[in-house]
């Protein structure tokens, strides 16, 4: 989902400008550096690619469809940058003919689906990858990775709202994106999942390998975990202990949901980003004058944030199926490729 | 959405209107100097909105853009932002005492007004004179190299997929849903086997040329 102009505060739209512009001026060196004068027309095509193939509806349901989004399909074959990069392209074009996305909001939604998206996502798919090991690593990795590359993005569209709109919109604002997200995250997993898995079974050297892996993405994006060099250490045990920690994460969102409103309002004081809120009460007292305002609020709040815990579990849960249904075809020897590819002409 | 509609990726919409002369480089700055002017209204100044509606307006005219396509690409994102400015609304209006339906409204304007002058942006400036703006008004070539290759691909691999998606047609039943999750996966796969290939043979022919990474342009 695009944010459109005007939407966020002018202060996040300055500040995502700038982070924005940062982030894209690092990722065209990094690219740059290791393509080289092929760097044009590989993120060209890389990005017409995720254009057109944004353009295939698939059926969701009576009326609903959804499409692929590409941030962290692109990173797995390209690597995290030009990822990032190829997603700036598609932005820019999207917004300036389409109109699809605000100019003044092209940094935030560069910083949600570029930086969070794909270089994000990418950080999350290198230690799964690396644990499982082989395609099913690569497949496991970037369905996982494209689950939560779509409910980061979306917690961090919360935030870029809700800065402007007062805090106390927060918690509303989170509920309802991610709950649209836990679906939309959920498609993209899938979509991701199956056309890595066409392309590993296809022409596997085609995605990134391990060791350019690693060279191009030295930790420098910290927090990655999983950082014991395990080697192997058994399929089952690897999936057990991430699904455990996915769920604990889905599940604690929720909670978290509760405490972040406050943090956000003293960061937002500290720096003097939002209305000092003296009219605002500070307990949290059954949602005093907030209620009113919004014609579609779920009948108390506490409903949907049950909802988007419940949405958060079952999202994931459906993702690690997937991952693990379409990654047995890696465990039948290896597959005959002739059998994806009669689908299409 | 259909590529065909948008002459200006294309560039087609060569009109030959005061607006189409003019600098790509005017154009843009003053564009989004427009929406920069639009955010900065402060809430519940309908004024200061009625005088920038107006100079839109008479854009408008000038572009010669047909007013019922601008409505109608602008009532179809208005569902969007609606939903936005209502979950964002509820705080604003706590903030600066003003109803619910009054923030939401003046959002919603204020959007609109910044998506129509885009809109006209891209009416009157073909995409490679928009990317030659950009360029001279200092962008990265890399990235402009970049969105002129893109521009290109996008038409070829639209028709690769169109193609494609007619064979598949040709060749076999229809279920009744329509085809499913695996079969439109692959063609993005195949798409994107057939889209890299293709980046291969190209880059090879460009280098075989002399290519060394600086696009050179003939309309400086």
């Amino acid at each position: 989902m695009h944010i459109p102009d005007i939407l966020i505060d002018s202060r996040v739209a300055l500040a995502t400008t700038v982070v924005g512009a940062a982030g894209l001026a690092y990722g065209l060196g990094r690219v740059e550096r290791r393509h080289g004068e092929r760097t044009t027309s590989l993120m060209g095509m890389m990005a017409a690619f995720v254009f057109a193939a944004q353009m295939v509806n698939f059926p969701v349901g009576p009326g609903v469809s959804g499409h692929l989004l590409g941030g962290v399909l692109s990173a797995v074959i390209l690597g995290p940058w030009a990822g990032a990069v190829v997603i700036a392209a598609v932005l820019i074009v999207q917004c300036l003919v389409f109109q699809d996305g605000g100019v003044t909001a092209l940094g935030a939604n560069f910083l949600n689906m570029g930086l969070i998206g794909s270089v994000g996502g990418y950080a999350i798919h290198a230690p799964i990858r690396k644990a499982i090991g082989g395609p099913k690593g690569v497949l496991v990795g970037s369905m996982i990775a494209a689950w939560f590359s779509v409910l980061l993005a979306a917690g961090a569209f919360a935030i870029e709202l809700a800065v402007g709109g007062g805090n106390h919109d927060f918690i509303r604002i989170l509920t309802w994106m991610a709950l649209v997200h836990a679906v939309i995250g959920v498609g993209e997993a899938i979509i991701t999942g199956l056309v890595v898995r066409f392309v590993l079974l296809t022409r596997p050297e085609l995605i990134l390998d391990e060791e350019r892996t690693a060279e191009d993405f030295e930790t420098d994006s910290g927090a990655a975990p999983a950082a014991e060099p395990s080697r192997n250490p058994g399929w089952l045990a690897t999936l057990a202990a991430g699904l455990g920690i996915a769920l604990g994460v889905a599940v604690f969102v929720s909670p978290f949901a509760y405490d972040a409103p406050d943090g956000l309002e003293y960061v937002g004081e500290k720096f003097g980003f939002l209305p000092d809120e003296s009219h605002a009460p500070m307990l949290p007292s059954p949602m005093p004058d907030y209620e009113a305002p919004l014609p579609f609020s779920v009948p108390g709040l506490d409903t949907a944030k049950v909802a988007t815990a419940a949405a958060g579990f079952a999202g994931t849960l459906i993702v690690f199926a997937f991952a693990w249904t379409l990654s047995r075809a890696f465990s039948r020897s290896t597959a005959k490729p002739s059998e994806t590819t009669a689908h299409v002409a | 959405m259909s590529l065909d509609d948008f002459g200006s990726l294309e560039g087609t919409n060569t009109g030959r209107g005061p607006l189409h002369r003019l600098d790509a480089r005017v154009k843009l700055v003053a564009a989004v100097a427009f929406v920069v002017a639009v955010a900065a209204v402060p809430l519940g100044s309908w004024r200061a909105l009625g005088g920038l509606g107006l100079i839109l307006a008479v854009l408008i005219v000038l572009s010669g853009a047909s007013p019922l396509r601008l409505i109608g690409r602008w009532l179809g994102f208005l569902l969007l932002v609606g939903f936005l400015a209502a979950l964002t609304a509820g705080g604003r209006a706590a903030a600066e005492g003003m109803s619910w339906g009054m923030v939401v409204l003046n959002l919603l304007v204020k959007n609109s007004l910044a998506f129509l002058m885009m809109m006209v942006l891209a009416e009157v400036t073909p995409w490679n004179k928009l990317l030659g703006g950009m360029r001279r008004l200092g962008a990265p070539s890399i990235l402009i190299a970049t969105l002129s290759f893109m521009q290109r691909y996008i038409f070829v691999l639209g028709d690769e997929l169109a193609r494609m998606l007619t064979a598949r047609r040709a060749r076999s039943f229809r279920s009744r849903g329509g085809p499913g999750f695996a079969m439109l996966s692959s063609l993005i796969g195949v798409l994107l086997l057939r889209a890299l290939e293709r980046e291969e043979r190209v880059h090879a022919a460009m280098t075989a040329r002399g290519w060394d990474g600086t696009m050179r342009a003939l309309d400086d």
